[in-house]
């Protein structure tokens, strides 16, 4: 019977439970789809060849733990919530505590596996897909990488299991040791905000403080190593949680007395606000921390996808060269449109290439070189014959060669002297386009070509850009994936998370919208209210965490060339619109539910 | 006095259910006026169609045929702003359950029907304290509704209904989660309110005690006005025992 009565339960409150199963479909599945790079240990050795980067993903790993834990006790009470109502009145019909305690912990436990299990096969698919539209969309190259690992899918589903064996207990308690009447009538009592300067003040100042050491180990990483991460994530999570406690309630009891609060629906919406100020601050500081993550990894990812043109123009002035091209091949480079070309002549001895030193002097040949310590800036230099010989850079010349010519000395000779060699003259082209990376199709078919005549040309031995081009892409696609991976995951985490907090308090102001439209008011002021509302709860956590990643950039100053601020705007940028994107999505579905 | 109707309210029906499948007629016409600063109670039991019939008059539901008007403004047919916009200053609701916002303080719920107005900050705070003076709340005007007690939640209620100085106040049950002493004082409120002020007061009601302080009751039984009792000179407590007696005859 009471079963019964739980199930109709179930059918009436579908919409609630629908948000219940999402929310924790999504965590599962996004914990899923990090465990699945985190614990696949061949793919993080074979993609990154960076050792800290496994160490990375295991604090990734812990902390995000530490989140599914708060997110499991978010979804557990509010599934209490959805509940009490309906087991207060199967106590007054006289249900024995003992079988309700086994139907909550029945419930708590069905709910978690169900949604565990869709979850893992979510976080499947969603990885297949991901990681094709980043290998597709990036040019990645990547080894090892399996969408269904069984690892990782047990890790989930342990800790998952695990965290609502945990919430079934402490629904149990919490049920059964309420009085009936209590269940009932259990309505949320408003938190007055109150202003405690010198409690507010301290945690400021704390708060300061902790991420102040945060912010200082993360920009010291090389001397702390792995102790730095360990130390910032702390402080960090434990600074802005105290920044948001102090700071949010002070700004909502101040606001309210600015004549701001006396126009519209806004004095409304602050109270609102205030109202759960309490439970708002722990989920923003969370929100904050995900939002830094995910803009991190995206930002880092985008920066080693940047850097790859970048090295691989250092590498060598020209994209390829080709030795005695044919009528073919010459049309296909034609048709590359190249910024330059410059054919050189030669003859091969048995110790030494013979070059014209005429043809270098009247077509210098371009070296990189680079420009002080920075790995990432080159100057271009022109080089005659003789400046070519004593250049460090000469070997830039000897790697575009054919594969027999590699092995020998270059030489340098007058016209005359190169008239009086008997071996055949043969012709090296080099040529360089506008982009390597735009061109990749047009010059692997040269590349194909070429070995085709020249099979000594293996690998790397077809040098210039377009060589370096693949052997840095395979180096850094690893990387770049994950940057974007984690990135779209942490997002997709912290918007269910906040979507979800928001959510769960909607049916709680249902009647609050009703009550506003019986007393008058329009609909667009309900929808700016409530617009506002969420746009806050949106934007606070956003500030704080652009913040934190501006100043997290600075722990990869060690594994990337060059500086990973150029060129931010642009991982921000996506990732506004994504944010926007969530944001309006919420406002959506709160709509729907509190203004039917 | 005056004797220009307020409200009247001409052949109103309301059914309920889709027209082919199976359909419940609440209202069957119903027909009558409210004279400016009136007093009326509709009192019936329950199933009665009395609360339908202060939705249809409150414009928080339509009805299926009939008009209503309040102060010469036709309001059956009023939709989205202009609805809005007529309840917020043509009406007034007091609910049973309070209806007050539990996130605001008392100020702030009885603000906020000007601040929808946008209302000058300055005009909003001397017209606060005036009502919240008269309804005896001004202590605790800076209270949350959980730290108040019944009746003075209600008196905020009432505040809110009062601020923007309504053609029609309108009650549902207002006494009904009252004890007697808080009932009895808010309707000697109402009585104060509707003597001094001249508003106009349409109490819905089953109780017979808080029907006595009105001047003029219809009953209503199925759908129908069955029956009208007139205060006109007696006293509060012949008027109640005639109610009474009304009752027993109208609902066998």
């Amino acid at each position: 019977m009471l079963t019964k009565l739980a199930m109709t339960g179930f059918q009436k409150r579908w919409r609630d439970y629908l948000v219940l199963f999402s929310g924790l479909i999504m965590s599962s599945a996004i914990f899923y789809m990090f465990e699945a790079l985190a614990t696949n240990k061949t793919f993080l050795k074979q993609n990154t060849g960076i050792s800290m980067v496994g160490m990375i993903f295991q604090f990734g790993s812990v902390l995000l733990t530490i989140i599914t834990l708060v997110y499991i006790g978010y979804a557990n009470s509010f599934l209490l919530s959805m509940r009490k109502r309906d087991y207060g009145l199967f106590m007054l019909v006289g249900a024995r505590k003992g079988k309700i305690g086994q139907l909550i912990w029945l419930e708590t436990l069905l709910v978690g596996i169900t949604a565990t299990i869709v979850g893992i096969i979510v976080g499947t698919l969603l990885t297949i897909g991901l990681s094709q539209l980043l290998i597709s969309s990036l040019g990645l190259t990547l080894h090892h990488l399996s969408a269904w690992y069984f690892p990782a899918a047990l890790t989930t589903l342990l800790l998952y299991v695990g965290l609502f064996l945990l919430a079934g207990f402490f629904n149990l308690i919490a049920l059964t040791k309420t009085p009936a009447l209590k269940l009932l009538h259990s309505n949320d009592q408003p938190n007055r905000p109150k202003l405690k300067p010198v409690r507010q003040l301290v945690e400021v100042i704390l708060g300061l403080i902790s991420i102040a050491i945060g912010y200082w180990a993360m920009a010291n990483l090389d001397k702390l190593q792995m102790a730095g991460i360990g130390i910032a994530l702390v402080t960090i999570v434990l600074g802005t949680y105290l920044l948001f406690n102090a700071i949010f309630v002070w700004l909502v009891v101040l606001l309210k007395r600015l004549p701001f609060a006396n126009r519209g629906l806004n004095g409304f919406t602050l109270s609102q606000l205030s109202f759960r100020i309490r439970n708002y601050t722990k989920i923003l500081s969370i929100v904050a921390m995900l939002f830094a993550l995910a803009l991190g990894a995206i930002t880092v990812g985008m920066g080693f996808h940047r850097q790859v043109p970048l090295m691989v123009n250092g590498g060598n002035a020209y994209d390829m060269g080709l030795v005695n091209t044919t009528g073919s091949q010459k049309a296909q480079i034609k048709a590359l449109n190249p910024t330059t070309e410059s054919t050189y002549r030669f003859k091969v001895g048995k110790k030494a290439v013979y070059y014209r030193a005429s043809d270098f002097d009247q077509h210098p040949f371009i070296t990189m070189e680079q420009a002080g310590h920075n790995q990432l800036k080159f100057t271009v230099k022109h080089n005659t014959a003789k400046q070519l010989l004593k250049s460090n850079a000469s070997y830039q010349l000897n790697s575009l060669q054919g594969s027999a010519q590699q092995r020998l000395r270059t030489q340098m000779l007058s016209d005359a002297q190169y008239a009086k060699l008997t071996q055949p003259e043969q012709r090296l082209t080099v040529f360089a386009t506008a982009d390597v990376t735009a061109h990749t199709a047009a010059l692997k078919k040269l590349a194909t070509s070429q070995r085709h005549r020249d099979t000594g040309l293996q690998g790397e031995m077809l040098g210039g850009r377009y060589t370096g081009y693949q052997l840095i892409n395979s180096m850094y696609s690893g990387l770049e994936f994950m940057g974007f991976f984690l990135g779209v995951a942490f997002l997709a985490m912290l918007a269910s998370c906040l979507m979800f907090k928001i959510l769960s308090g909607a049916a709680a102001d249902q009647h609050r919208y009703v009550m506003l439209n019986k007393i008058g008011t329009r609909k667009a002021q309900l929808n700016g209210a409530l617009r506002k509302e969420i746009a806050v709860l949106f934007i606070l956590p956003g500030i704080v965490g652009v913040v934190h990643v501006l100043f997290g950039l600075k722990m990869f100053s060690f594994i990337m060339v060059g500086s990973p601020y150029t060129g931010i705007w642009l991982p921000f940028l996506i990732f506004a619109g994504l944010y926007l994107i969530y944001y309006l999505i919420t406002v959506q579905i709160y709509r729907r539910i509190v203004l039917q | 006095m005056s004797t220009t109707p307020i409200m009247t309210v001409t052949d109103l029906h309301k059914t309920y259910g889709k027209a082919g499948s199976k359909q419940y007629e609440a209202l069957k016409g119903i027909n009558f006026d409210v004279n400016a600063g009136e007093f009326v109670g509709i009192m019936g039991a329950s199933g009665s169609g009395k609360t339908t019939l202060l939705n249809m008059l409150a414009t928080l539901d339509q009805p299926t045929s009939g008009e209503v008007t309040i102060n010469q403004q036709p309001i059956t047919h009023l939709k989205g702003n202009q609805l809005a916009d007529f309840r917020a200053k043509e009406i007034g609701f007091i609910f049973q359950d309070f209806n007050l916002l539990e996130t605001m303080t008392a100020y702030e719920n009885i603000a906020l029907p000007l601040t929808l107005q946008n209302t000058a900050a300055k005009k909003i705070k001397p017209a606060v304290e005036v009502v919240a003076a008269h309804l005896g709340i001004a202590e605790f005007l800076n209270n949350y509704p959980n730290e108040l007690s019944g009746g003075q939640k209600q008196r905020v209620a009432a505040a809110r209904a009062l601020i923007n100085e309504p053609a029609m106040l309108f009650g549902d049950e207002p006494t009904g989660a009252l004890d007697s002493k808080s009932a009895r004082e808010l309707l000697d409120l109402f009585t104060t309110i509707n003597r001094e002020q001249a508003v106009s007061i349409l109490l819905v009601t089953h109780d017979p005690f808080s029907a006595s302080y009105c001047q003029r009751i219809l009953f209503i039984k199925d759908g129908k006005i069955g029956q009208e009792l007139n205060r006109a000179d007696l006293s509060r407590k012949a008027f109640y025992q005639q109610i009474l007696d009304t009752l027993g005859t109208f609902e066998q």
